[in-house]
């Protein structure tokens, strides 16, 4: 009975002590936690911190040795110069313009395939014609990018927008394969309370679908737009220097007479260039995130 | 036989095939002509003699273009180095996303504000990255070198001259992470917790939740960043070209001379398109092959629910 009870206090007393160890062990791996977050934050943004301290610099403060950290004069003005030093704003307007048409092109063709892909069970080819679409993921780009290269600039389409447009019909495997994650899981009632209402399968889609989709249209609208606004091949094989992109430009625009590289300049000029892109993630983080997911996972 | 393929399109199943067949005729329309059209343009071609300008007097050479890939001393050389950007790309670029999404997956104060700050070096464009990356390991004016004299004084590494494959892979791992990391947080977030706390009721210690809890449950998602990061990596060409250089055809650093980037300059530089188009079918069967191996291993260590689902009920 004694040697009972002493046993039991001394298992309690035990299991406090293994608590108060375990919380003080918890908090330490807390705070170490906490530390090497905020060493690998700071690792992971100087690289982006001293392209924003070049952008303020004057010119002749980059190339000083030793190395100024912080703008001692700072130059706010290199941004205005940098949106005046080669027509700036038309390019830009050549990146909305490209990205957008490719953009609202490949969502709706992406989101057709994507629907039949997620909703026609038992038609026949469907499956196979799925596993065409997930292949062309192993497909590298230039075993078919070289060929089209070859067939647009036979077709006098080089040059124009046009292959663009061509791309955006066609649409994407990876913009079906979201669409077709999404879709599937919507609830097959909602789609029969559709059709017993004598809605066609075109009308489903766009009526009941694409409204209750809005996070995958999202993510794929802002996906294609920043591929085009990034993208520096594709334009810089097909268009001119005329109707090219701003991403193009930003390689070669901001040089002196004598072909040297403006560096302050330059970088005030690319932190405009991802100044969009940067203000579209955090508007729409959300759905980014929630679209890299649904890709990524059930992959 | 028209009325048997009458019979295909009557009735539901006849309507739903004949709009399933609408609803993907875009996509279709684009494989047929954007992708398989092209790919077979792309074999032809590697056939031939084709430079660009000789449409009229075009030679077929059979298979002498891939037979001429074993004689190139530059095929060895660069796909050696994509596989060496890749072997230590791939794993390395996982790794750090896996271990920051285990981080942000425990008690952590502000773990929004940390995924997005990982997450934002993914949205920036390559063009961007580059221009961060040359002034970031600039010999004489870069912070890194700045930043290494300070235990190391007067340090300047010419980081794109003397290491510029390392270069190539910091940049990469940084601008890449992001992307993975978000997916790993989710497939984390996504293991019940049940699971664990049963495992830790068994006595397991944390280190063997992760490994016999956490891990197998999260290699479906390992399993596909894997194949996508590896046929990315394999196809790397922009990046090294553009950290040499102001624009495409520039020859990188030596080291930099990636598979991808000798196709550029056989096809677009040197006009030798039939060359060129034979060096890509060469990748693209390489990069099948080792898809295939992986998909391979994938029976050994992914971890399917599905199964075990099956096998219990």
């Amino acid at each position: 009975m004694t040697t009972q009870s002493t046993a039991a206090r001394r298992g309690y007393a035990g299991t406090a002590a293994r608590a108060r160890r375990s919380a003080l062990g918890a908090s330490i791996a807390y705070w170490v936690r906490l530390l090497l977050l905020i060493a690998i934050t700071v690792i992971f943004s100087i690289p982006t911190i001293w392209l924003v301290l070049t952008s303020l610099k004057p010119e002749g403060e980059y190339g000083v040795s030793p190395i100024h950290i912080l703008p001692q004069n700072t130059q706010w003005v290199n941004y205005a110069t940098a949106l005046v030093y080669f027509p700036f704003y038309k390019y830009f307007m050549n990146s909305v313009v490209l990205a957008t048409s490719f953009t609202v092109l490949t969502v709706l063709s992406s989101s057709l395939a994507g629907f039949a892909f997620s909703r026609f069970r038992g038609v026949p080819g469907r499956d196979a014609l799925f596993s065409l679409v997930l292949a062309t993921f192993m497909v590298p780009y230039l075993v078919t990018l070289v060929p089209q290269f070859m067939l647009f600039a036979y077709l006098n389409l080089t040059n124009t927008y046009w292959p663009w447009i061509l791309w955006g019909i066609g649409a994407s495997p990876f913009h079906i394969f979201l669409f077709r994650q999404f879709f599937s899981s919507i609830p097959k009632d909602l789609e029969d309370a559709a059709e017993v209402d004598g809605c066609s399968k075109f009308r489903t889609w766009w009526q009941i679908f694409m409204p209750n989709s809005l996070p995958a249209a999202a993510a794929s609208t802002i996906f294609c737009f920043t591929w085009v606004w990034g993208d520096y091949l594709y334009p810089v094989l097909f268009l001119n220097d005329d109707i090219t992109t701003l991403a193009v430009k930003m390689m070669t625009g901001y040089v002196d007479p004598n072909g040297n590289i403006l560096y302050t300049l330059q970088m005030a000029g690319v932190l405009l260039y991802i100044l969009p892109m940067i203000v579209i993630f955090f508007l729409a983080q959300k759905y980014i995130i929630q679209g890299v997911v649904t890709t990524g996972l059930k992959g | 036989m028209p009325a048997a393929v009458g019979r295909l399109f009557r009735g539901r199943q006849g309507r739903d095939t004949v709009s399933f067949y609408l609803f993907v005729l875009p996509w279709l329309l684009g494989f047929i002509g954007l992708s398989i059209f092209p790919l077979l343009v792309g074999l032809a071609t590697s056939m031939t003699n084709y430079n660009g300008f000789n449409l009229d007097n075009l030679k077929f050479v059979g298979a002498n273009n891939y037979l001429r890939a074993f004689g190139d001393v530059d095929v060895p050389f660069s796909l050696w180095r994509t596989v060496y950007f890749s072997i230590i790309n791939v794993p390395l670029g996982l790794a750090l996303a896996l271990g920051i999404a285990m981080l942000l997956n425990q008690r952590v104060p502000a773990r929004g504000t940390f995924r997005t700050i990982f997450y934002l070096p993914y949205i920036i464009p390559i063009v961007a990255q580059v221009w961060i990356w040359r002034i970031f390991v600039d010999k004489n004016f870069g912070l890194l070198n700045a930043i290494i004299s300070i235990v190391r004084p007067d340090t300047a590494i010419g980081w794109l001259v003397d290491f510029p494959t390392e270069t190539l892979i910091a940049m990469t791992v940084w601008s890449a992470m992001g992307g993975a990391m978000v997916i790993f947080l989710a497939g984390l977030q996504g293991i019940p917790n049940e699971l664990k706390e049963a495992a830790i009721t068994d006595g397991a210690n944390s280190w063997q939740v992760f490994r016999n809890v956490t891990l197998p449950l999260l290699t479906p998602v390992v399993f596909f960043q894997l194949v996508m990061s590896m046929i990315n990596s394999l196809q790397v060409l922009v990046a090294p070209m553009l950290l040499a250089g102001k624009q495409l055809g520039q020859m990188p650093a030596r080291d930099n001379y990636m598979f991808q980037v000798h196709v550029y300059q056989q096809i677009f530089v040197n006009n030798r398109y039939g060359y060129g188009t034979a060096l890509l079918w060469l990748l693209f069967v390489v990069i099948v092959i080792l898809s295939l191996l992986v998909f391979r291993s994938s029976s050994y260590w992914v971890y399917y629910e599905v199964e075990q689902e099956g096998g219990q009920k």
